[in-house]
């Protein structure tokens, strides 16, 4: 018998998992969709307010967005990890948990999987759902209706068309945002850590270590890089814009993985 | 199979639970852990469960460390713990999730046990009473075929009718291949079911021994005086119930508590006849 991996095991494990975390996970997806509903319903333009915001190229902007994507986002992935090993803090539950005949490289892995992979797909595809949908909605009641847009007569109908998911794209320039592609693993892996790591109260304890870690690095940062700074006069960036970026991107993957590494070894070491 | 080998744990480092602590478990008997509280019964069963790590020490338990807690040890460990908690499904859907990890999981015993323990196959946990939980969570164990089956405080929750049951159970659960430690207070419930004592007391075992070992050395007897002869004497309306040695080969029935109490009082006593 294997005793780290099998892929069977892992399977049933992901199963298992699905049985308790299941239920509580699909509840959270509905109030998820009724939260970005909410928003959008609160927040689309309508046709008797007039002339929606455009951006200088002409196409609808709804700004709300982006905070929306990212705020509802960070705090559906976070509370998903936060609450995934929290069983793990009370006796009752962390007994039959551990007792459970998988290896605890495979229990990790499910862990990985519903916090990391499941919780940032599924929320993905809700909010594209939900953007697409909002989007064609827009694009059908605007359709009949025509607006002044500067000097030019435009037919609105014309600009909402194009305002699909892949707009949004060139709305959000990638190309300055791509580095932190992975920080929503990077926000998983953090939180995911707190459930193991903390017996009760996972979130708002991850919250505040989160908070008080990087306020000490940066301010620690801050100071050294004050002290370099002073001693050398300033000749100019020495790594460029793409120097930053990759440094950036490859950062949050290390970190990520070396997070991993540690729940992974608190839930090897994790007694009852 | 259970082999432990100068086991030293503690919670705190100034207060140790066990010090150098040694035994072995075999096969085919029903251990009985008994102590007094926070001696360490459940913490002993973690140990052997690896749900806990000791200080230093060794353990083994069939050959394998329950620290690295291995599928294949862990599907051969079946442990009842005192509390526990249940996911909200009906008993089906939990058959359905977990019995895969079970190669041998016995379903048609499963069945028996359950229709034994009066629990409707199509209720769900969440609606069990704490007792019907626990039966249901015995039965599942028993039917998982696991060689090692730890149980803390088992009838605890249970009924009077569930008490005999579990008995009768438990009786015809043993066999050659497996080994059942069960840690209770309620020792009156037990009592007939146990094959070999052991007592935890002042971070070590106090005492280790088949029941015929002990009723063999010692007579378990009301008396209506105490003399030198008496190693322990408590008094009742009717005299003394006391422990005296079994210089006669009578038959006696060992009194469990009174026994307790005794090695509780003075375990030195007890040394010359125990090993």
């Amino acid at each position: 018998m294997n005793n780290i991996f099998s892929f069977n095991r892992f399977r049933l494990l992901v199963k298992r998992q699905w049985l308790d975390f299941g239920k509580i996970y699909l509840i959270s997806l509905v109030v998820l969709a009724s939260v970005i509903c909410g928003f959008y319903l609160f927040c689309i333009p309508k046709v008797s307010q007039g002339l929606p915001p455009v951006n200088p190229d002409g196409y609808l902007d709804l700004k709300f967005r982006y905070p929306l994507f990212v705020i509802v986002g960070f705090l559906f992935i976070t509370i998903i990890s936060s609450s995934y090993f929290s069983s793990f803090g009370q006796k009752s539950r962390a007994i039959i948990e551990l007792m459970v005949p998988a290896s605890i490289f495979e229990k990790f892995l499910t862990g990985i999987f519903y916090t990391a992979i499941l919780s940032i797909f599924s929320y993905v595809l809700i909010f594209g759902i939900i953007d697409f949908a909002f989007g064609k909605y827009i694009v059908m009641s605007f359709a009949d209706h025509k607006f002044e847009l500067s000097s030019a007569s435009t037919k609105v109908s014309d600009q909402y068309y194009n305002f699909t998911l892949t707009r949004v794209a060139s709305t959000i320039n990638y190309k300055e945002f791509w580095p932190l592609t992975f920080m929503p693993f990077f926000a998983t892996s953090l939180f995911l850590l707190g459930s193991i790591y903390f017996n009760r109260f996972h979130y708002i304890k991850t919250a505040i270590s989160v908070l008080v870690f990087f306020w000490a690095g940066g301010y620690i940062l801050y100071q050294v890089m004050s002290k370099i700074n002073a001693q050398f006069k300033y000749q100019g960036p020495i790594i460029g814009q793409k120097g930053i970026f990759i440094i950036v991107f490859s950062t949050s993957i290390l970190v990520t993985f070396w997070i991993w590494f540690i729940a992974y070894v608190r839930l090897k070491e994790k007694e009852v | 199979m259970i082999k432990i080998d100068n086991l030293n744990f503690w919670y705190s480092k100034g207060k140790p639970l066990f010090k150098n602590l040694s035994m072995q478990l075999s096969a085919g008997h029903i251990y009985g852990l008994l102590g007094k509280n926070g001696a360490g019964k459940s913490t002993l069963l973690k140990n052997l469960a690896g749900l806990v790590y000791p200080q230093s020490g060794n353990l083994m338990v069939w050959g394998l460390d329950p620290r690295k807690r291995q599928p294949e040890l862990l599907s051969k460990i079946c442990f009842i713990p005192e509390e526990f908690d249940l996911p909200p499904v009906k008993v089906k859907t939990y058959l359905k999730a977990n019995t895969p990890f079970f190669e041998n999981f016995d379903h048609t015993y499963f069945n028996r046990l359950l229709s034994e323990f009066n629990i409707p196959e199509d209720h769900s946990l969440t609606n069990m009473s704490y007792g019907q939980k626990k039966k249901f969570i015995i039965a599942f164990g028993l039917a998982t075929q696991a060689n090692l089956i730890i149980m803390d405080e088992p009838t605890n929750g249970l009924d009077i009718p569930s008490k005999a049951q579990f008995r009768k159970i438990m009786a015809s659960a043993l066999t050659d291949d497996r080994c059942i430690i069960i840690s209770t207070h309620q020792v009156r419930d037990l009592d007939n079911l146990m094959d070999t004592i052991i007592m935890l007391d002042d971070n070590d075992v106090a005492l280790q021994a088949s029941v015929d070992e002990i009723t063999e050395k010692l007579t378990f007897k009301r008396i209506d005086q105490v003399d030198n002869t008496v190693i322990y004497a408590e008094s009742s309306l009717s005299g003394y119930h006391a422990i005296v040695p079994n210089f006669h080969q009578e038959e006696s029935k060992l009194d469990i508590e009174l026994l307790f109490n005794a090695i509780l009082t003075d375990k030195n006593k007890f040394k010359p006849y125990f090993n």
